[in-house]
């Protein structure tokens, strides 16, 4: 099949030849996005601005924006503690997901989630999860809706490393299979597991492996690599969109930060951090949008100016916006008026 | 611009860092992503790398203590001017880090005084609590028929029951005295004092109904041997126990008094009144013992051996004409001053030896005869216990006062109709 | 024999009546699926469920397979994007298995999103004691989930209410789980007929009395009415309160009881340290019912074992009609 076609098109990489390049540069403005957004949460965190602890996706913006290319707002994600990415992908506002930082009424949870809960049902995000594999039965459950109510949509089920030794991991992949639900598995492998390497905790060498137990379509790819990753996830949305049943994606990533921000990163060697960070995302998407000239050396620096403002911008409104009223700290566990 | 270097949030409870170490001299030029310097928490030491590429300035010293997102230094471009350290930045919480509350408050409860110790406590249920403070009673002042003594509501309602003190009327409280007898005496009044001696198998406190009525005088309860507060003396016989009695009365020492007796104290204020003529003003006598042979001595029985209050109950009831005044509450206090068995058991040999079987072994018909202060004799005509024919046997001017559907205790049964007789003579 | 009398008249023992309601609900409501273990043509583990995929299909009345957590949490998947799912638990012990999908997620996702989604799901728990299952099939678990703020927790203990409780769970938005007594499944008793709802969150007289309050659940419910009988004949007039719902627990009919008798018995099935009756007892000792009280509250709940297999042990560890006779004459009595 490849010797037959042309070789222009052969080795035109698959991202290039599947979207606008309108489509392609909002791609990397997002993943700048992602960038600045978790650098400036960051910064916030260790002024002290921010509560609790938060978890950096930093180095892993291709796997989140290249999975929610054909995604429509009907869609749904289900995401993981390591949600930030996936909500920019997800159209997120960035002012409203920084209140939630800040702890504000502005917020996407009023400031009862913090930074492992933002959701955005409206876009279809179903709402990141703070124990790990407890977005997976939900997901599952979500395409059980979109299959009996007929409504189409698929659901991305992110999750990482970690979560494919869960039992839960399992027990969806299975009804998903079994009920042929249109839901897409896509594993985001950052090697890790807190400190314990997946050669330590996982059985298989790759995690798609797994997909056959649940006979479901397994595939694993260089989750730092845009194109192969919107490649792969959208084969398994339209797979699924047909109602051929799950499928599952795996891409390999890394994260540049710890664990979380209490991690003292005494699992990893700095040669392995500093590899990796060679490797990253935003610098290969943006060198293949160059040399295919999809943007020009001038728009992306006017990307990186107009991103930065964003952010700079949403902190601010995150910072000027009120904290939710301490006696409406019990509001939202119910519904109001049905509860005693 | 120079960067400014801030001691770092790394933990989730981290409020300030110690800086132990710098690893860049001031001055010295510093790469991003050099080590800088290390820091140590409470929980954890670290290593913090610069943020950006520069010469180092301004650095704090080793071994201080910064708020998180405080400076701890400066990074200068090349040939950036170096002059007094910049303004921190505006976005930071060091302020309320450095503002927390005082320390816990373990530390500062170690310097409150440490509490009295607690009153002893009476038990009640909530609701007799609740009523008697409704009430304006003192919980501890009421006798608890419940477990273990507890106060209950039925315990109360049986003290509300008693008519309300006329406002003045009521002594104001008593105060016990020592001597060979409990004796407890008013608190205030004027005149001639009133001396009380109660029955067979009760105490000081029964005369609370009728002390309301007897206006402004003084009030002295002496408590038979056996009963109330007063020692378990073994009485041999009715002289015996008058001995005891008039003992306490002389040590008394006083000028005059009114003399009121119920029954078998009855009897033992008539022979004192036979033997103190000059001390005595006036003497009542309610149903009085010692007038004749009968006397109901099951119930004596019965009340000095009843051990709860369903045995209690019935012999109660037989005391009086309206047997609703003894309520369910009314019996288990009345046990529960009888809770004592050591109590029990002297007031039944006491019983033994006035009324040995059933029948007064004394008989007071003479000395009625003898004494000439002024006396009078009350009794309800439904007495169960003596007689109230016993009363015909009195002589000419001695007055009497019979009353029609009362039993054995008309001060208990009518408090004011007695309490009235008694004020006009006094 | 006009209508009126023969709806009167008309029977269904606790199963069915949880059937016809969700039977009705199907009906209705498109949006309602029905998913469990051998829920199919099994008709569930208890005939609960019975011929209902006959007449709604395996897409409604989906069999699962045995995967508590996942099944549970695909059930909050689904709520949470317009379905209104009916999950069984075959039995209320296997609750432990989805622990993380109900305390975790179902409760707390409306708070953790700032009110911004509700998840409507009913999960209903074959519970109890009494029919020689053992300890991993016989627990009484409702206190576990009392204890989660976002959950409703609710006991019918009569046909009527198994019901009209049912159908109100549907329409609320937020989780509710239902405790069964399986026991009851086969009592029978007076069902109205068609859409009808019996709020969550009110308890019930099922005995009006003067004497002594009796606050029972589920099937200790009836075995305090029978107490409640015999003491009627020793001049004892007890009132039996049926709680109904655990959480949001109904105060304010308990504390009037409270108020009028003074005295209070918690009978449930439970173990007895930390269950339903601690925080009945405590509710009315921290409120202004408490200078209502003549006695100490008691408790009777189940023993601080495993429910054991011997059926005389069985019935040791749970209260019986004797243990709430015993603790009403005392309490009445002023015994204790």
């Amino acid at each position: 099949m490849e010797k037959s076609r042309p070789m222009s098109e052969v080795n035109i990489p698959y991202a290039i030849r599947a979207y606008s390049p309108e489509a392609l540069k909002a791609a990397l403005r997002k993943m700048i996005l992602i960038r600045k957004f978790e650098e400036g949460a960051e910064d916030c965190y260790t002024r002290g601005l921010i509560h609790g602890t938060m978890h950096l996706s930093i180095g892993q913006e291709a796997s989140a924006v290249g999975s929610c290319m054909s995604l429509s707002d009907e869609d749904k994600i289900t995401s993981t503690h390591r949600g930030h990415g996936h909500c920019i992908a997800k159209n997120a506002d960035l002012g409203k997901m920084f209140a939630e930082f800040f702890g504000k009424d502005t917020g996407y949870c009023r400031g009862r989630g913090g930074s492992m809960h933002i959701a955005d049902v409206a876009k279809g995000n179903l709402g990141a999860n703070g124990i790990v594999g407890g977005g997976l039965p939900i997901a599952v459950g979500a395409a059980l809706s979109a299959k009996r109510l007929g409504t189409g949509a698929v659901t991305i089920c992110f999750f990482g490393d970690g979560a494919n030794n869960e039992g839960a991991f399992h027990e969806a992949l299975n009804m998903a299979a079994v009920w042929k639900l249109p839901v897409v598995f896509v594993c985001e492998n950052n090697k890790y597991g807190m400190s314990t390497s997946t050669e330590r905790s996982t059985a298989v060498k790759n995690i798609a492996e797994r997909a056959a137990a649940y006979s479901m379509p397994g595939v694993t790819v260089d989750g730092n690599d845009f194109s192969a990753v919107s490649e792969a996830v959208d084969t398994a949305v339209t797979h699924a969109r047909a109602g051929n049943g799950p499928s599952l994606v795996e891409n390999l990533t890394y994260r540049w930060r710890g664990h979380s921000k209490s991690d003292r990163n005494r699992y990893r060697t700095k040669e392995e951090i500093s590899d990796w960070m060679e490797r990253d995302p935003i610098l290969q998407m943006t060198e293949l949008l160059l040399s295919h000239k999809v943007i020009s050396e001038a728009e992306v620096e006017t990307l990186q100016a107009e991103t930065t403002q964003v952010i700079k911008d949403a902190i601010e409104f995150a910072a000027a916006s009120p904290a939710p009223e301490i006696e409406d700290a019990i509001r939202f566990v119910y519904n109001e008026g049905t509860a005693a | 611009m120079p960067v400014e270097v801030i001691m770092p949030k790394v933990d989730m409870d981290m409020a300030s860092g110690k800086i132990t170490v710098w690893h860049v001299a001031a001055g010295d030029r510093v790469g991003q992503g050099d080590p800088l310097f290390d820091i140590e928490t409470d929980k954890a030491a670290m290593e913090v790398e610069a943020a950006a590429s520069g010469y180092l300035h301004h650095r704090v010293a080793e071994g201080t203590d910064v708020p998180i997102g405080q400076p701890v230094a400066w990074i200068y471009a090349e040939g950036e001017d170096v002059g007094a350290p910049p303004e921190a930045a505006a976005r930071s919480a060091a302020g309320t880090a450095a503002e927390a509350g005082p320390g816990p408050a373990s530390e500062r409860a170690a310097e409150t005084v440490p509490a009295p110790e607690p009153h002893a406590k009476t038990r009640a249920t909530p609701l007799a609590r609740h009523l008697a403070a409704k009430a304006g009673l003192d919980i501890g002042e009421i006798a608890g028929s419940g477990p273990r003594g507890r106060v209950q509501a039925e315990d109360v309602r049986g003290e509300l029951h008693q008519p309300p003190p006329s406002k003045g009327a009521a002594p104001a409280g008593f105060t016990a005295e020592n001597g060979p007898l409990a004796v407890s005496r008013s608190i205030g009044g004027a005149g001639t004092p009133i001396i009380l001696l109660h029955g067979f198998a009760s105490d000081a406190k029964s005369w609370g109904p009728l002390e309301r009525h007897l206006g402004d005088h003084p009030i002295i309860r002496i408590e038979l041997p056996a009963h109330g507060k007063s020692p378990k003396l073994r009485i041999s016989g009715f002289a015996d126990l008058v001995c005891e009695v008039r003992r306490a009365f002389d040590k008394l020492d006083l000028g005059s008094a009114h003399l009121i007796g119920h029954s078998l104290g009855a009897a033992v204020a008539l022979a004192i009144a036979d033997t103190r003529p000059k001390t005595v003003s006036s003497l009542t006598l309610l149903a009085p013992a010692g007038l004749g042979p009968d006397i109901n001595g099951a119930a004596l029985a019965g009340l000095g051996n009843a051990t709860r209050p369903e045995s209690l109950g019935p012999w109660l009831k037989l005391m009086v004409c309206n047997e609703r005044l003894i309520s369910d509450g009314y019996v288990r206090a009345a046990m529960s001053a009888r809770a004592d068995a050591g109590l029990r058991s002297a007031q039944s040999a006491l019983a033994d030896a006035v009324f040995p079987d059933g029948v007064q072994a004394f008989d007071l018909k003479s000395a009625l005869d003898r004494i000439e202060v002024p006396t009078r004799i009350v009794w309800g005509k439904q007495d169960r216990i003596i007689p109230w024919q016993h009363a015909l046997r009195a002589p000419g001017r001695v007055s009497l006062h019979l009353f029609d559907n009362v039993g054995h205790i008309p001060q208990f049964e009518i408090p004011d109709e007695v309490g009235k007789l008694l004020r006009a003579h006094l | 024999m006009s209508a009126d009398s023969r709806e009167e008249l008309r029977e269904l023992s606790y199963a069915e009546a949880i059937r016809e309601a969700m039977d009705i609900a199907l009906g209705r409501d498109e949006r309602v699926i029905l998913m469990g273990e051998d829920i199919g043509v099994y008709g569930g583990a208890f005939q609960v469920t019975g011929n209902l995929v006959e007449k709604y299909g395996t897409d409604r009345v989906m069999d699962t397979p045995i995967s508590e957590l996942g099944g549970a949490g695909v059930a909050v998947g689904a709520a949470l994007t317009g379905l209104r799912p009916i999950f069984e638990f075959q039995f209320s012990d296997f609750a432990a298995l989805a622990m993380e999908q109900i305390v975790n997620q179902a409760a707390k996702i409306r708070y953790m999103l700032g009110g911004a989604v509700s998840v409507p799901l009913v999960m209903r728990f074959p519970a109890g004691s009494g029919t020689g299952a053992a300890a991993q099939h016989s627990q009484s678990l409702e206190a576990w989930f009392g204890h989660v703020p976002g959950l409703k927790v609710i006991q019918p203990s009569t046909p009527e209410d198994a019901k009209g409780m049912l159908l109100a769970a549907l329409e609320d938005p937020d989780p509710v789980m239902i405790f069964e007594h399986k026991i009851l499944y086969k009592m029978k008793g007076h069902v109205p007929e068609g859409y009808y709802t019996t709020p969550i969150g009110k308890a019930a007289i099922r005995r009006p009395g003067t004497d002594v309050s009796i606050v029972a659940t589920s099937l200790m419910v009836h075995k305090a009415l029978a107490a409640a009988e015999t003491l009627a004949g020793e001049g004892i007039d007890v009132e039996v309160i049926d709680l109904r719902t655990v959480r949001p627990m109904d105060r304010e009919t308990i504390l009037a009881s409270v108020r009028k008798t003074g005295k209070l018995i918690c009978v449930y099935e439970g173990v007895k340290t930390l269950g339903v009756g601690a925080e009945i007892s405590a509710m009315v000792a921290e409120s202004d019912a408490f200078d209502f009280l003549e006695a100490p509250i008691l408790r009777l709940g189940g023993a601080e074992s495993p429910i054991p297999y011997n059926p005389e042990l069985e019935k040791a560890v749970v209260p019986q009609v004797p243990d709430i006779l015993e603790a009403a004459r005392n309490i009445a009595k002023g015994r204790v």
